[in-house]
């Protein structure tokens, strides 16, 4: 858990950070955003004391930070940034091993330690322990990173716009990563980005600031319905609000049992909104009769681009169906078995079993 | 550069360094040790010395106290070098880089040769004047590059390594220190292969180097004499020259 009670960063008489105060319970994803300039970073930097405070304090597990000493604070804490920092003359096994080095642990545990993170971001160990970070992707280098701020387990995991700098396609399968090592590992993570997408996508909590004050501090969905003023407004931005609510639920919330039917049985009966799935022996989908605005009749043969899955955002969900110009996509297991199917009734947000919450 | 390229020239430099090194090494060592072997060559080029081949001391004598010259002094500029591009590096000395530069600056523009005058009256005739104007001269590439080492450290690095809690030392000696390394070595090498050449004057005031022949034969307008200082001076300087590089390449993390 980490409180910030009346944080303040002053330079050269000007407050860069004003008086933040906000408490982050263990295990949430706290995103920190707003403008350039809004004292964002700077608020994140006081945490593991790379800035010195101004004023105020900042407690981490109800221990005040200025208390402990700062070497031992910064390996309780960890921290990724967004041109990585990896050591160039180090191999990524070394850069990992970074913190569980500094703080001595066996060279075992180490090893295991490495091994067990890089295949939490599926590095394949025996492929890139060796390589030097010059020899990685943008990707990849990133994933280094971040294992890197996760090696020894901390506390807390602090990360500056880590995905910043990589491409639109990269950011979204890391972002995707995130989610997945945030929901496995559990730990609390204060993120800074400016990017409201990706903290719509990310965040359980919102920190919005604007010169250096705390504007709104939500779950992501109360900020879009419950803006607490114009600036929450424009800085989420109107236009596609319906979208940005779609980025944070989730097929497994409004998916219904799929609609099976033997093959070729009952095609005269197929319109727009009725339709049937056809699989295989094993379970997994090979067509959709009907459901198809265009041609009510038609059958369309599955493939792996237009199918669901349960923790896909319904923004994609809806994308694929617009795409593919169906108005029903399957959703699978991890076998490619049906399992579900989602609908527009789903995107209209209209669950078949009650909605169990937006936070997935 | 696409990796292709630079990856072919890397196995030139590398193939042209396992035979170009070894080589002139056995050439110098044989030089050293068979200069004498070579008086009827000398005695041709050279048909009107009574005297072609510099005797007065053994060539190996001469090498070896060439050599230690240069240690010695190349040891100081480097570990004052260092230490006064460290110290001005640091947040506590910052703000004397301007005065550590030109100090060092004006140690290399000073000519040895005015060094020594001055050197030989506080420090008398021989070894030791010589080796206050090597070390003065051989300061400034490494003073230079050890502060332009250090530079070349990204920021954001040094950031990683603080967030991740390592202390100033581990910084200096984990991160900093091995990424400079590359410069550092090669301003080493400069401040070396200076030394080589400028460690002849040395033998104007009376300490013992290859460029006693050298002097010798200036005096006494004997080539020859001239000649085979110089060669042996040259070779000293690529066959050091080649092995620094080896060592710089160890540095070097393609990043």
């Amino acid at each position: 858990m980490i409180e910030l009670q009346g944080l303040t960063k002053t330079y050269a008489g000007k407050r860069v950070v004003d008086e933040i105060s906000l408490t982050l319970d263990s295990g949430e994803f706290g995103v920190l955003i707003g403008p350039s300039g809004c004292g964002k970073s700077t608020t994140l930097k006081m945490i593991n004391r790379l800035i010195p405070l101004s004023g105020g304090r900042i407690l981490l597990n109800g221990e005040d930070i200025a208390t402990l000493p700062v070497e031992q604070l910064r390996r309780r804490i960890g921290y990724a940034i967004q041109s990585t920092g990896l050591f160039p003359h180090w191999r990524v096994a070394q850069n990992i091993a970074t913190v569980p080095q500094l703080l001595k642990w066996p060279k075992s545990r180490i090893d295991d330690r490495v091994d067990e993170l890089m295949t939490l971001f599926h590095l394949e160990p025996a492929e890139f322990r060796d390589k030097y970070p010059h020899q990685l992707s943008g990707g990849q280098a990133q994933r280094v990173g971040v294992a890197r701020a996760l090696a020894a387990d901390p506390e807390v995991l602090l990360m500056d716009e880590p995905f910043g700098a990589v491409d639109p396609l990269t950011r979204e399968v890391l972002q995707a990563e995130m989610r997945r090592v945030h929901r496995q590992t559990g730990k609390t993570i204060v993120f800074v980005t400016h990017d409201m997408d990706e903290a719509l996508k990310l965040a359980t909590r919102i920190a919005l600031l604007d010169r250096g004050r705390l504007v709104q501090y939500d779950r992501p969905i109360e900020l879009m319905v419950e803006p607490a003023n114009d600036f929450v407004r424009e800085f989420i931005g109107e236009a596609d609000l319906g979208l940005k609510l779609l980025s944070r639920r989730w097929v497994h919330q409004y998916q219904r049992p799929p609609q099976l039917g033997a093959e070729g049985a009952g095609d005269d009966a197929l319109s727009a909104t009725s339709h049937r799935w056809q699989c295989d022996a094993d379970g997994r989908p090979l067509a959709l009769a009907g459901a198809r605005l265009d041609d009510a009749q038609r059958v369309t043969e599955v493939t792996p681009a237009w199918t669901a899955t349960a923790d896909m955002s319904m923004k994609e969900a809806l994308s694929r169906m617009v795409w593919y110009r169906v108005t029903v996509l399957p959703v699978v297991d991890a076998d490619g078995r049906l399992v579900a199917e989602i609908g527009m009734a789903g995107i209209m947000g209209l669950a078949a079993p009650p909605a169990t919450g937006d936070n997935a | 550069m696409t990796p292709a390229t630079s990856n072919r020239q890397g196995w030139r430099q590398r193939a042209s360094g396992r035979v170009v090194l070894p080589f002139m090494t056995l050439l110098l060592i044989a030089l050293t040790l068979g200069m004498a072997q070579l008086e009827p060559l000398f005695r041709a080029l050279f048909p009107d010395l009574g005297n072609p081949l510099y005797a007065r001391d053994s060539f190996l004598n001469l090498m070896l106290a060439h050599i230690g010259l240069v240690l010695v002094s190349s040891l100081i500029s480097v570990t004052v070098g260092i230490i006064a591009g460290l110290f001005v590096t640091r947040p506590a000395g910052r703000e004397f880089e301007p005065m550590v530069s030109s100090l060092a600056a004006i140690g290399q523009t000073f000519p040895p040769a005015a060094v020594l005058a001055i050197a030989v009256p506080l420090a008398g005739f021989g070894f030791a004047p010589t080796i206050i104007a090597l070390s003065l001269y051989g300061l400034l590439p490494v003073v230079q590059n050890t502060i332009a080492g250090l530079g070349t450290v990204p920021q954001a690095t040094l950031e990683a390594a603080r967030g991740n809690g390592m202390s100033r030392w581990q910084i200096l000696r984990r991160v900093e220190l091995p990424l400079a390394m590359r410069v550092i070595i090669a301003g080493i090498r400069v401040s070396v292969i200076i030394n080589i050449g400028t460690a002849t004057i040395g033998s104007t005031v009376g300490a013992k180097s290859l460029g006693t022949p050298l002097i010798a034969g200036l005096v006494g307008n004997n080539l020859a004499y001239v000649t085979q200082g110089a060669l042996l001076v040259g070779l000293l300087a690529i066959v050091t020259d080649l092995t620094f590089e080896r060592l710089e390449r160890r540095f070097s993390f393609g990043g």
